[in-house]
């Protein structure tokens, strides 16, 4: 009987492609994370982690238990859309432990700048500076108030 | 100062140099580019690798004998320039080491998660399946002469089948010629889907068009072939070797019918724009003439193009009143310009799509650095790496005395 024998080329190179295509099965079910594609096209665990992680802000009014006349201040000018902490930086840490040092009592020129600073982006009617045009001789804070802008110390 | 200000006065002292150069009204999202030189550089590089793919099929497919001394020049070619293809969007990536999320999780709905795939195909089951097939027979003989590293290298490479009956090497040249056939659509495929990932996209004017991947297919077959033009001659000149002149001349031949093409192809889609006169046209119009003066109709117009065209047309229309030397040096000439000129097409394509705003009223600017992961040192290096990864190719595939493995005649049992 003539029996069909596969050259052996075809055999290797079905081998090797086993072999390929075997690697990459193995890799992908070692790399993809388990509960990957479990809501959506990312990892399903993400989101217990990011709910687990504890939260930095303390918010405003953790801030008005013991600054109230400031917050009272900054609610009657242009500033009072603003969190404390949007300048002073995240103090939940000060606000559960009022002894320990909150983050920023006094702010420093970028942060004024990170809305301040002339921008394409930004609304034509909305205050914006060109830090090299404008005054450079001192700090912000020595011409502005950041609780109430329009003041002058 | 507040030192904290340092940084912000630079971006302010870049805001203000960029909106010195904006013209009109653009967008706030549009005033930095997002897509820099190193997406340049990654069209140019598989479209060399597409081309010089075609480039080798002429010799196995549609039987160009004369071709044959740069069969495997041109194979070696676009393996060399296909291995460093994605090294530009590698570099262009903020997480290079997460790349091979795209592999293992790829995302139908996105043509660049399919980039893998394609990539993969392309490589594998094509360029090397071919390029085995095509040297089982040296790779078995070179096993046998070679010692040491080179020898060992050439042994892993045979996969064990050291059969070289007149049966088995039949087997080859027919599988190889299969592989082929398969493998033109794939060179289209992986170049045509980098002018389909710039086609696609509907809100740009400038890239949104069905005959964007056309245009790339062409411009990558004109391109492969420029540089097996300019990279056989400089073979030769290394090696002291003759040109072959029949070979030569055909080459020529074929990069003139295929800037021709591509040429053409070109016009219809400016064509096409000029005469359908849609609302984008105004802003392409002064894109054109503006901003990519000098790269589009200095350097790819005129230089890339027409020039190469009348050079090498008067190669076909007059070949008897041109010596051999006067015509070889127009095919060289013509393929460095047709190569800057491609070079200068992915430009325009790249950079120009993004300087104009959206809005069609306006133009942004960019301005290329030296250093840095989008400057140009960083894509000269990024150009200039295949030709080192091809140079290595060619000092262990291609050696000087191929024709001596020829007469090689003790076939080995498998």
């Amino acid at each position: 009987m003539n029996h069909f024998k596969m050259p052996p080329q075809i055999v290797r190179l079905v081998l090797l492609t086993l072999v390929v295509v075997g690697s990459y099965g193995v890799a992908r079910r070692l790399l993809v994370p388990p509960s990957f594609g479990e809501y959506g096209w990312f990892r399903g665990a993400a989101i217990a982690e990011l709910a687990q992680t504890k939260p930095v802000l303390a918010g405003m009014k953790s801030c008005d238990e013991c600054h109230s006349e400031i917050l009272q201040t900054l609610a009657k000018h242009d500033h009072k859309t603003l969190s404390c902490e949007s300048c002073h930086g995240a103090s939940r840490t000060h606000a559960d432990d009022p002894d320990t040092k909150p983050p920023k009592v006094k702010f420093a020129d970028s942060d004024c700048l990170r809305c301040h600073q002339s921008n394409f982006s930004r609304p034509a009617w909305f205050k914006q500076v060109d830090p090299y045009e404008h005054f450079r001789g001192d700090h912000c804070t020595g011409c502005h108030m950041p609780h109430q802008p329009k003041d002058t110390p | 100062m507040d030192p904290a200000l340092t940084p912000i006065l630079e971006a302010a002292g870049e805001a203000h140099q960029l909106a010195t150069s904006i013209e009109g009204y653009v967008y706030p999202n549009e005033q930095n580019l997002l897509w820099s030189v190193l997406i340049v550089v990654y069209p140019y590089i598989t479209g060399l690798v597409a081309g010089a793919f075609i480039m080798a099929s002429l010799v196995r497919v549609f039987n160009v004998k004369a071709l044959t001394p740069v069969y495997r020049m041109a194979l070696l070619t676009a393996l060399g320039f296909l291995i460093c293809a994605p090294l530009p969007l590698l570099f262009h990536l903020g997480h290079p080491e997460r790349s091979y999320q795209v592999m293992i999780t790829p995302h139908v709905s996105s043509p660049m998660a399919m980039f893998g795939f394609v990539y993969a195909w392309y490589m594998m089951a094509v360029l090397l399946l071919e390029l085995w097939c095509e040297y089982r027979r040296d790779l078995v003989v070179w096993s046998v002469r070679e010692r040491g590293l080179k020898g060992l290298l050439y042994r892993v490479l045979t996969l064990g089948v050291r059969d070289l009956s007149p049966a088995a090497l039949h087997l080859d040249e027919r599988m190889s010629k299969i592989i082929t056939v398969i493998g033109i659509p794939s060179a289209f495929l992986l170049h045509g889907y980098v002018g389909f990932i710039f086609g696609s996209i509907k809100a740009n004017p400038w890239w949104g068009n069905v005959l964007m991947p056309v245009i790339f297919i062409f411009s990558a077959v004109v391109s492969g072939i420029a540089l097996c033009v300019v990279l056989y001659k400089e073979l030769c000149w290394f090696r002291r070797k003759v040109v072959d002149a029949a070979c030569y001349d055909d080459m020529g031949k074929f990069l003139f019918y295929a800037l021709l093409v591509d040429f053409t192809v070109e016009g219809l889609d400016w064509l096409h724009r000029l005469y359908a006169a849609e609302e984008s046209i105004f802003v392409l119009k002064q894109l054109a003439g503006g901003r990519l003066f000098n790269t589009l109709l200095v350097i790819q117009l005129c230089l890339g193009t027409l020039l190469p065209l009348v050079a090498l047309g008067a190669t076909q229309m007059v070949p008897e009143k041109l010596p051999v030397w006067f015509r070889q040096r127009i095919y060289y000439n013509s393929a460095v310009l047709i190569l800057a000129g491609v070079l200068a097409m992915r430009w325009n394509v790249v950079i120009g799509g993004q300087l104009f705003s959206k809005s069609l009223r306006g133009f942004t600017t960019f301005k290329l650095g030296l250093a840095g992961q989008e400057g140009w040192l960083l894509a000269v290096g990024l150009i200039v790496l295949p030709f080192i990864v091809l140079g290595v190719l060619i000092w262990l595939f291609l050696p000087d005395d191929t024709k001596a493995t020829e007469t090689v005649t003790t076939p080995a049992a498998g």
